[in-house]
């Protein structure tokens, strides 16, 4: 994506000046920088997770959108993208993965499984992940098409670009 | 139609008519339901029964393609039949030399759920067990390694008893990362 200065300045509010210099915060660098180079981990038991990766294709092509560099390493990544039914034998993986990811970091709960138990209202599923890690954006379809995960990247990158805290973060804040 | 009516003109099934010969008292019911013959043994000779059906030259049920079990206690006509005993459990078996299926059933009485493993006739019955047990309770005697294999360690409960609540009992929204993490 070729970027000139007068991207920056219309996106992030900076100032330019004479020749090369604009004026900028820091913060609203690093928060462009995050935003569109998104590592999503990918968490994927389910069916959701074949749409994800019909997302990652090149027909839908997420990479338009930076976040194309998929980790499979949680150390690596700061997007975990749960898609799928989450049993509870599996929750305690999930948080693990989590907690392994460096701050900051977002959670996408994609499909209604994961956003609330789905159709598995059974002792075995996992009603909500949001019972146990904290999470950003839901999607919700059965599975959600594509674009739906796209437009949930980019409610991501809108919530970075503003500057609000990651919902894992938020508590730490309050206290 | 046709096929069905070479069917009717067969004679008894081999195995029925070998059963009937070396282990009559074993057997307490036969059946033969869509091609497949049903028979239900007892547990004592379970094992027996089992290993002549895969020992045996003619019969030869060499594969044991599933080991699952039917909790039986909300269906009164099955109860009776069988003494009320609360589990069925029941093996599947196919005769590569035949091409024939076979499906053993066990009564299990709830008050005794102990029944002999067959992990030393079929290797493959080892994680099958695992899970009939882990679903359903039931204790198979003589296995290596009789763990829970779907449910996590510390799951309380057989989940396939028909008395177990669907959405159980409260442990997929309270249960501790730390326990599980130790």
């Amino acid at each position: 994506m070729g970027l000139t200065n007068t991207d920056i300045q219309n996106a992030q509010g900076a100032e330019q000046t004479d020749g090369n210099i604009i004026t900028t915060t820091i913060d609203k660098v690093i928060n462009w920088g995050r935003k569109n180079s998104l590592w999503p981990m990918p968490f994927g038991t389910a069916c959701c997770a074949i749409e994800m990766m019909a997302t990652l294709a090149s027909k839908f092509d997420l990479s338009r959108f930076g976040s194309e560099a998929i980790r499979f390493s949680p150390r690596q990544s700061d997007l975990l993208i749960v898609s799928g039914r989450i049993s509870i034998k599996m929750m305690p993986v999930l948080k693990r993965i989590y907690d392994q990811m460096p701050d900051p970091k977002w959670v996408i709960s994609m499909g209604a499984c994961a956003s609330c138990g789905g159709v598995f209202d059974t002792y075995t599923l996992i009603q909500g992940v949001d019972q146990f890690i904290p999470v950003d954006v839901y999607i919700p379809g059965c599975p959600p098409r594509p674009e739906d995960l796209i437009d949930a990247v980019l409610q991501v990158q809108q919530k970075i670009t503003s500057g609000a805290s990651p919902k894992g973060v938020e508590h730490l804040l309050e206290t | 139609m046709n096929e069905e009516k070479e069917i009717e003109e067969q004679p008894k099934p081999l195995v029925l008519q070998k059963l009937e010969e070396h282990h009559a008292d074993a057997l307490l019911s036969k059946d033969e339901t869509r091609g497949t013959v049903v028979v239900v043994i007892r547990k004592e000779q379970a094992y027996a029964v089992l290993e002549y059906l895969k020992t045996d030259p003619e019969l030869a049920y060499t594969f044991l393609v599933d080991v699952t079990a039917v909790d039986n206690s909300q269906m009164e006509s099955e109860l009776m039949q069988f003494d009320y005993a609360r589990f069925m459990v029941v093996y599947q078996l196919y005769s590569y030399q035949g091409q024939c299926r076979l499906r053993v059933k066990v009564p299990v009485h709830e008050n005794d759920l102990n029944t002999p493993s067959v992990t030393g006739l079929w290797q493959g019955a080892n994680w099958l067990e695992r899970e009939t047990y882990d679903m359903f309770g039931i204790n198979f005697e003589g296995h290596p390694d009789l763990r829970r294999i779907l449910m996590p360690d510390d799951f309380e409960g057989h989940p396939l008893q028909k008395d177990y609540p669907l959405r159980g009992r409260g442990e997929r929204e309270s249960f501790n990362f730390d326990k599980q993490n130790a």
